[in-house]
């Protein structure tokens, strides 16, 4: 019930986002400052998201592999910019040291 | 001269064999997170927004309520009012009705082909509508491709799958850093999460923590 209670809630606060401009009048341009922050607010929200997956991956605090194969996406993602490859580098990455003992 | 429309697919089509990409992967990350194939296609059908839908992902995992899953997406796609005000000028010859669907297929790289478009003094609508409609239809098609194709795996933390969301996240950041500025951002915020996180803070908290993050770096500009 979680999940769709998120996603209906979730999906119009998207839409409104992205409608209600389109559909009403809006006088003047938004402030530097705010157009500035909005800019930065989703890669600053993913980036915490990531840092708090690889600080604590599945419960408890990391033993070092979560941090070489989030160095391994970056770097690959950087490179080819293909996710699908950065996440496999990774996931791959990951497997490998914990299977060594990470 | 070539028409709006098919301009529309022959500048845009690396971008959409990109969210073909990106879309599968969300739909292997979400089966692997526990969402069943219909929730997982349902969920890129109503918010069609991709990072904010990995966003969720990770909250589900986290254990966040609902209210804290739609305040994050919101948070995360709150630029795109920024982007629909840009588009005003060019969309608003459109009646009401054709306005709220093109608002729904409003995506960032529709944003960005779309005002490319107009600044190159061109007025039909059909571009952005093609593409957009183009960009949906491969985002939800790669989704349920990748969700009936991605496996759920049984000890996912052997096969180091558990690991999947974080390094798209790790992905994202670093293919939609534009200058120095974002990086730092970033770097910021996951450092911060991080602590927070080892210090036992629910993930709304690092959610938070992310979005607190710009706001030193515009003090820091001033």
């Amino acid at each position: 019930m979680t999940f769709w209670i998120a996603i209906a809630l979730g999906g119009l606060a998207t839409y409104l986002l992205r409608t209600l401009p389109l559909a009403i009048t809006v006088r003047g341009t938004a402030p530097a400052p705010l157009r500035a922050y909005l800019d930065a607010l989703p890669i600053a929200i993913i980036a915490a998201l990531a840092g708090a997956g690889i600080a604590v991956p599945d419960g408890g605090p990391t033993g070092g592999a979560e941090v070489v194969a989030g160095a391994v996406a970056f770097a690959l993602a950087a490179w080819r910019r293909n996710l699908l490859l950065a996440m496999l580098g990774g996931v791959v990455v990951v497997a490998a040291l914990r299977a060594v003992g990470f | 001269m070539r028409s709006p429309a098919r301009t529309a697919l022959a500048e845009g089509w690396p971008v959409l064999l990109t969210s073909v990409v990106v879309g599968a992967t969300y739909g292997v990350v979400a089966r692997q997170a526990g969402l069943s194939v219909f929730e997982a296609s349902t969920s890129s059908f109503i918010v069609f927004a991709g990072a904010s839908q990995f966003a969720m992902l990770e909250l589900l995992k986290g254990g966040a309520n609902s209210l804290e899953i739609a305040l994050a997406i919101a948070l995360i796609n709150a630029r795109h009012a920024l982007m629909a005000a840009a588009l005003r000028p060019f969309l608003s010859r459109a009646p009401l009705v054709k306005r709220l669907g093109l608002g729904y297929i409003l995506t960032d790289e529709a944003f960005a082909l779309g005002i490319g478009w107009f600044r190159r003094e061109r007025r039909e609508i059909s571009y952005y509508v093609t593409f957009g409609i183009g960009l949906w239809a491969c985002w939800n098609v790669s989704t349920i491709a990748g969700a009936v194709l991605g496996a759920s795996f049984d000890r996912p933390e052997r096969f180091g799958v558990d690991f999947a969301i974080t390094a798209v996240f790790v992905a994202i950041v670093a293919t939609s850093a534009r200058h120095r500025a974002d990086l730092a951002i970033a770097l910021a915020a996951a450092v911060v999460a991080a602590a927070l996180r080892l210090a036992g803070a629910s993930t709304l908290a690092v959610v938070i923590a992310g979005a607190a993050a710009p706001l030193l770096a515009l003090r820091g500009r001033r």
